[in-house]
């Protein structure tokens, strides 16, 4: 009796092991593409305003796991009735009280699914998403091949008019114009505490020098990682040749080793671990608000280095049901007051110009959101095979080769 | 229950000869086969295939996966994380034992409540525990507030995202895993046996070394692959507390499923750890010739 209960207990034990695993799997998925992890680390900045200054990525990733695949389920069963508009986005992430003022004026019913990953949307567009979904959330990085495989409906300018006029237009450009709108928007740029960081940072090679040894946080990813230092040595972000991404390769030795961690880069600021971060600008938003008038974090004042920007877009999948509808959706997204509203409750940078006029005073005067090179910016680029180098290189980067 | 009735029954014996056997081994084989063959065979299937253009996998034949391992970089990394579940697994033995030997000596309602103690911590999410040790290292945090405040030390220390903070989490995560196999063999172990021995002249140690470890060995070694397998492939803890900056195997082979998108090598990968850890355990067993195993 005793054994076999012994038994039971063990083979709990691992099963609450193993349930645990992939919610933490979701928490560090989120590595290669900016917004990925953009969207755990903002999910929490969500979070925290709840005084919860610990509040830790993976509880907000896990439930919103937990949530996505409730909401999925919930969701995929109206869709196939038919009539209804069927969006596939990031969890937590839009105001719920648009998308109920959409349903109202428009007497229809929106069904949101979540994504957990960046890869998720990718997947389901690959295979072909349009009998499910009318919009899905994607980042511009996967855009060029989207385009390329034919995986994307073209949108109609004519019926999303609030986005023409109100988007400004370096954000929204080339092919994207035609097959997709902006959301929300992060900016991966430095920031440093003037008291404590030993120098001061004007460029990302100040961020290899032996004196900021232990004094750096940073996000990861290799896509994250690697154009910092191609910028640094002046290739191309979006550089495809082995040779350049071997030598973006050794600046990063160099900068990994005055990195205490990677992740969770605005609380190791607050608490004080670090005096620098590589991060997104939600991320230094947060910090700055959580250290309220003790704040002495400064945006590093780059003077040449440009800075990568990445964008979350809805796009519609080849074959969308619904495509009057979505379009009817977009424009309204689009509308200058609605999106104003959003940015109250989801603080980002946003694309919509009119919108952030509009927006509330803490929005505009937020310092997270003040620097003076915001169109010196790079965009994460489909890098097609090389990829798989890049993945090797970082690879050999973490393990410490 | 099945064997009895079918060796009382003579005369059914013969005509269902093969019946029994099959409701014995059936049941089990489906099982086996449900949900360890199955599975097994397709992380082996996709581990031979190529990566697709956008991840994920392209049903193409390819051994470009294994080749790849070859690469003395997952060499590196697999050494690196033998090292650290060794650490773990014998850490968690020499702590859990006298745990393990204490619990057992109890009468056994003390004892059940003594497991419970072990157990409750882990009705929470292990995360949960991650994240409760990352808080009390912080910089800020309650450790480091006490040490000043007892004036240990005058600045705070830089516990988190080091070595042994990982190391820590790692030994507090897998002990359960050690004391449960350990306890249940030395509960089975009589106290007669202690006896004789002393009766016979052998001093305390003695008697451990020669009776008490003996004995209860099927349960260290069930100890010793609870804890050595799972901190082989583990990442959680890893991760977390190690602030990224170190990969082992379990967070090499997690990115392939997530960030880098190569299905085919994150499965030649979990075969290759899979092999690297049957091997182990076959060698194990030949060297110790354990043949009733605890638990397992």
């Amino acid at each position: 009796m005793k054994k076999s209960s012994l038994i039971l207990l063990i083979l709990s034990l691992m099963l609450s092991l193993c349930a645990c695993a992939p919610a933490a799997g979701d928490k560090t998925e989120k590595e290669k593409e900016t917004t990925a992890e953009a969207k755990a680390d903002e999910s929490k900045v969500e979070e925290t305003k709840d005084e919860e200054p610990k509040a830790d990525e993976t509880k907000a990733e896990e439930s919103k796991a937990e949530a996505s695949e409730a909401e999925k389920a919930e969701a995929e069963t109206p869709a196939a009735e038919g009539g209804d508009l069927n969006i596939f986005m990031w969890g937590d992430y839009i105001s719920e009280d648009l998308i109920k003022t959409f349903e109202k004026e428009n007497n229809c019913k929106i069904n949101l699914s979540f994504m957990s990953d960046n890869a998720d949307s990718i997947t389901k567009l690959t295979a072909g998403a349009g009998k499910d979904y009318d919009l899905i959330m994607t980042c511009d990085a996967y855009m060029e091949s989207l385009i390329k495989g034919n995986y994307l409906e073209k949108l109609d300018a004519d019926k999303i008019p609030n986005a023409v006029n109100n988007m400004n237009p370096a954000y929204w450009t080339g092919e994207n114009r035609d097959y997709c709108v902006p959301y929300l928007m992060n900016y991966i740029y430095v920031v440093y505490d003037t008291e404590r960081c030993p120098i001061e940072i004007t460029c990302y090679n100040d961020l290899i020098k032996p004196e900021m040894a232990g004094q750096i946080g940073s996000i990861d990813g290799a896509r994250n990682l690697f154009p910092i230092a191609l910028v640094a040595l002046g290739y191309d972000p979006n550089s495809t040749e082995e040779k350049e991404i071997a030598e973006a390769y050794e600046w990063l030795q160099k900068f990994n080793k005055n990195v205490v961690a990677y992740g969770s880069t605005q609380e190791n600021i607050v608490n004080g671990l670090i005096s620098c971060m590589l991060t997104f600008d939600g991320n230094a938003s947060w910090a700055m608000k959580e250290l309220k008038d003790k704040n002495t974090l400064k945006i590093a004042p780059f003077k040449k280095d440009p800075v990568q920007l990445g964008f979350d877009l809805f796009v519609m999948p080849k074959g969308a049901v619904h495509a009057d509808l979505a379009c009817k959706f977009l424009n309204y997204l689009s509308d200058a007051d609605v999106m104003a509203k959003n940015l109250e409750e989801f603080p980002y940078s946003c694309p919509n110009d009119k919108a952030v006029e509009k927006a509330s005073e803490a929005y505009r005067n937020d310092p997270a959101f003040d620097f003076d090179y915001k169109t010196n910016i790079f965009f994460q680029k489909d890098v097609g095979d090389a990829l798989a180098i890049y993945d090797e290189y970082y690879q050999k980067l973490k393990v410490g080769e | 229950m099945k064997r009895e009735a079918a060796t009382t029954n003579g005369l059914r014996r013969k005509t269902h000869q093969r019946l029994p056997l099959l409701a014995q081994a059936g049941p089990v084989s489906l099982w086996m086969i449900l949900f360890v063959t199955l599975p097994l065979l397709f992380i082996i299937a996709i581990s031979l295939m190529s990566r697709g253009a956008f991840g994920g996998v392209d049903y193409r034949f390819s051994l470009k996966s294994y080749a790849t391992l070859f690469d003395m970089i997952y060499f590196k990394v697999i050494m690196k994380s033998l090292n650290i579940a060794v650490l773990t697994t014998v850490s968690c033995l020499i702590l859990g034992y006298p745990f393990a030997y204490y619990i057992a000596r109890k009468p056994a309602d003390t004892a059940s409540r003594l497991i419970m103690l072990i157990m409750i911590p882990f009705w929470t999410n292990s995360l949960m525990r991650l994240n409760a040790w990352m808080l009390m290292f912080q910089m800020n945090g309650p450790v480091n507030n006490l040490l000043i405040r007892l004036h240990v030390f005058s600045n705070p220390v830089k516990f988190i995202y080091t070595d042994w903070l990982v190391f820590l989490g790692l030994v507090t995560n897998f002990l359960p895993f050690a004391v449960l196999p350990m306890y249940s063999s030395i509960e089975k172990l009589q106290d007669s046996l202690l006896e004789a021995s002393a009766d016979l002249g052998a001093p305390p140690v003695k008697t451990f070394f020669k009776v008490t470890l003996p004995l209860t060995f099927p349960g260290i070694f069930s100890a010793i692959i609870l804890t050595f397998i799972p901190a082989l492939g583990t990442y959680t803890v890893t991760d977390m507390l190690g602030g990224g900056k170190v990969l082992y195997i379990g967070n090499i082979i997690k990115n392939q499923f997530g960030v880098i998108r190569n299905w085919p090598l994150g499965s030649a990968l979990s075969v290759l750890l899979l092999l690297i850890t049957a091997l182990l355990i076959f060698l194990y067993t030949r060297i110790a010739r354990v043949e009733d195993l605890e638990v397992l």
